[in-house]
C-alpha cells in the first residue's frame, strides 16, 4: 500500500519573459517502512516537486496522494504529512521545545490534551526533555533540528518530508538524525528524504530517486542500482615486502601466468575479472601473503555524477 | 476550533510575556499617550481623531484609531515576520486553513492588545482620580468597525503575499484610515449619504460620534447598516486573501520574502 503516490506532476515558471520547466512529469510513490532518497543538483527541481506534495505549490498537471487523500482538494490530506523543509526554521525559536510541540500540536489538528501528551513522548523519545523549558534560540543546531522533526512528527503523519535535514550539522548530530530516521521509518511512516550528502543517502534509503533538470532520470532500488553501477572486478592487493619491488615478489612466471588469465597488474595491485578466475589467481598466488581482497564497489555518489553528466552531456 | 484558538491565545500571550521588553516600549507609549490626553482633554496624539471634547469620547476615539492601525497590520506583519522566522510554510501545512490561523492570531493579539490598554487606563484613572465612563451600547459599533478592519487587514496580507514588501503600501492605508474615521458621512445627505454607507468602517465611526460626542441614543437600523458593511468588508477581505493564497501557491512563491 503506497503512502504517497505522485503522478506525471509538471510546473512551469514564467521568468523575465521565459517559460521555465522546474519539474516535468514527475511521477514516483513510496510505501509504508520506505525511505526514498530524492536526489538532484541544485535546481534539479527537488524543492518543487516537495513543495507540490506539501500543498505549498499548485502544480500545472499531474496529481499527488497521500493516503487516499490529494492535499491540494482536501485539507485532510495535510493530517497525514510532516515536513522539514530546507532553509526554513520550521519550529519559533521565541519558544521552548514543549511550547513549539503543543502549538504544532493543535495547529495539526490534535487537542490540546494529547498535543501535550504527545510532546512529553516525543521530548523524552529525543532527548531534549532537560530543554524542555529552555527558548530553541539558545539549543544547539542539533537540539533544534531534532526538535524540528519531533514536530513534524507530533500528529503521527504516515508520511514525513525531510529536506536536508542534517544541513549543517556536526557529524554527532547528523548520527543522530541518521538514527532517528531510520527508527521513525522502522515504525511504518514512509519518508522522502532530500540530501547532498549522498553517503548519507546511500545508508538510509531503500529507494533512490535522481531528478535533473526537473526530470526523473533514474528510479530504483538503492541495493540493485548499487550493484547494477558496481562492476565483476576484483582488486588483489599484496602485503608489501621492503626493498623488493612488487614484480620481483611475484616473479617471472606468476606474472605470466597471472596475465595469461587476463589479469592486470597495476603499480601494486592485481585485478581480475570474475569470481571463477579470481580463485584461480589466488592459486597463482600461492603461498604468497595477501593483504586485501575486495570487489570493485560502485558508490551513489559515481552513480548521481554519471546520471547528472550523462543528462549534461545529451 | 475553540482548540486552535487558545491556542493561537497561548501562544500571542507568551511572545508578550517572555519579550517584555518589546512590550514595555509599547506600554510606555500607551501611557505617555493616555497620560497627556488626560491631562489636556481636548489633546489627540499626532493630531487624529476628532471624537468630542470629552474626556470619555477622546479616550474611545483615540483607543478605536490605534486598534484599528493594529488590526490593519496585523496581518501582513504576522505573513511577513512568519517568512522572516521561517516558520510560514509551516502554518500553511495545516489541516486548518490559513485564514483561520491568521484570524485567530489575530484576535489573540487584539485582545492581549486590549488588555494593556485596559490595564493603563485603569492605572491612569487610579493614579489621577478622573474616572470614564463608558456605555455598553458603544460594543457594537466598536464591532463594526473592528470587522471592517479585519476585511482590510486580510486584504493588505493578501497584497503582501503577491507582493511582499508592502510597508509604504500600509502608511497608505494609514493615512486613509485617517479620512474614514474621521469624515462626518453622517451629516452627509442624498447620493453621499449613500457613499457614506458604502466606505469602509465609516458608518460605524459615526455611530461612535453619535453616542459619544452627540450624546445620542443608538440607532438599529445605522447599526444594522455598520453591521453589515462591517460584515461585507470582512467577506471581500477574506475572499481576496483566499485569492492571493491561491495565486501565490500556482506562482510558487508563498515564503519568498
Amino acid at each position: 500500500m503506497h503512502v504517497l503516490e505522485v503522478q506525471s506532476l509538471q510546473k512551469s515558471y514564467r521568468s523575465s519573459g521565459k517559460v521555465v520547466e522546474a519539474v516535468r512529469d514527475v511521477s514516483f510513490s513510496i510505501s509504508a517502512q520506505e525511505v526514498l532518497a530524492f536526489l538532484g543538483p541544485n535546481g534539479a527541481g527537488k524543492t518543487t516537486t516537495i513543495k507540490m506534495i506539501a500543498g505549498l505549490i499548485v502544480p500545472d498537471r499531474g496529481s499527488v496522494d497521500i493516503a487516499g487523500r490529494d492535499p491540494h482538494r482536501n485539507s485532510r490530506a495535510l493530517r497525514s504529512l510532516g515536513a522539514v523543509l530546507e532553509g526554513n526554521r520550521n519550529i519559533y525559536w521565541r519558544l521552548t521545545p514543549e511550547e513549539n510541540l503543543e502549538y504544532f500540536g493543535v495547529l495539526r489538528g490534535l487537542s490540546g490534551r494529547v498535543a501535550r501528551q504527545r510532546a512529553r513522548g516525543l521530548l523524552d523519545r529525543f532527548e531534549l526533555s532537560h530543554k524542555r523549558k529552555t527558548t530553541v534560540q539558545t539549543l544547539s543546531r542539533g537540539m533544534q533540528q531534532k526538535l524540528a522533526i519531533a514536530v513534524a512528527l507530533i500528529h503521527e503523519p504516515q508520511l514525513l518530508l525531510l529536506d536536508e535535514p542534517t544541513l549543517g550539522l556536526d557529524v554527532e548530530a547528523t548520527q543522530t538524525v541518521k538514527q532517528l530516521v531510520r527508527e521513525i521509518a522502522q515504525e511504518g511512516r514512509a519518508i522522502l528524504l532530500t540530501t547532498h550528502q549522498l553517503d548519507l543517502a546511500e545508508e538510509l534509503s531503500d529507494r533512490v530517486a535522481i531528478i535533473n533538470k526537473g526530470k526523473i532520470v533514474a528510479q530504483e532500488n538503492t541495493a540493485d542500482l548499487i550493484r547494477q553501477f558496481s562492476g565483476m572486478v576484483y582488486q588483489i592487493e599484496l602485503e608489501e615486502e621492503i626493498n623488493r619491488s612488487f614484480l620481483e615478489v611475484l616473479g617471472r612466471e606468476r606474472v605470466a601466468n597471472l596475465q595469461s588469465l587476463g589479469a592486470i597488474l597495476d603499480g601494486d595491485r592485481i585485478y581480475v575479472r570474475e569470481t571463477e578466475l579470481l580463485y584461480q589467481a589466488l592459486e597463482i598466488l600461492n603461498p604468497l601473503a595477501i593483504a586485501r581482497i575486495e570487489k570493485d564497489q560502485a558508490n551513489l555518489t559515481d552513480i548521481f555524477l554519471k546520471f547528472i553528466r550523462e543528462e549534461h552531456h545529451a | 476550533m475553540l482548540e486552535l484558538f487558545i491556542a493561537q491565545l497561548k501562544w500571542s500571550s507568551i511572545q508578550y510575556r517572555r519579550y517584555a521588553s518589546e512590550a514595555i516600549g509599547g506600554v510606555i507609549a500607551l501611557t505617555a499617550t493616555f497620560y497627556g490626553l488626560f491631562l489636556s482633554a481636548s489633546y489627540i496624539g499626532g493630531g487624529g481623531v476628532q471624537f468630542g471634547d470629552r474626556l470619555d469620547s477622546v479616550i474611545v476615539g483615540y483607543v478605536l484609531w490605534s486598534l484599528v492601525i493594529f488590526i490593519m497590520g496585523g496581518i501582513p506583519g504576522t505573513l511577513q515576520r512568519e517568512a522572516q522566522v521561517g516558520t510560514l510554510e509551516q502554518l500553511f501545512i495545516s489541516p486548518f486553513n490559513a485564514t483561520q490561523i491568521l484570524l485567530f492570531r489575530a484576535i489573540g493579539d487584539l485582545i492581549i492588545q486590549t488588555f494593556l490598554i485596559s490595564i493603563v487606563l485603569f492605572v491612569i484613572m487610579l493614579t489621577t482620580g478622573r474616572w470614564l465612563s463608558f456605555s455598553p451600547a458603544l460594543i457594537l459599533p466598536f464591532i463594526s468597525v473592528v470587522l471592517g478592519a479585519y476585511g482590510i487587514a486580510f486584504a493588505a496580507g493578501g497584497l503582501a503575499l503577491i507582493f511582499k514588501s508592502i510597508q509604504q503600501l500600509l502608511g497608505i492605508f494609514n493615512f486613509a484610515l485617517l479620512f474614514l474615521l474621521t469624515i462626518p458621512t453622517e451629516s452627509w445627505s442624498g447620493t453621499q449619504k449613500l457613499l457614506g454607507w458604502i466606505l469602509p468602517m465609516t458608518t460605524g465611526a459615526g455611530l461612535l460620534r453619535d453616542l459619544m460626542a452627540r450624546s445620542q441614543s443608538l440607532n438599529l437600523s445605522l447599526l444594522g447598516l455598520a453591521l453589515a458593511n462591517g460584515l461585507i468588508y470582512f467577506a471581500i477581505g477574506i475572499t481576496l486573501f483566499r485569492w492571493a493564497e491561491r495565486e501565490t501557491k500556482r506562482r510558487g512563491k508563498l515564503a519568498g520574502y
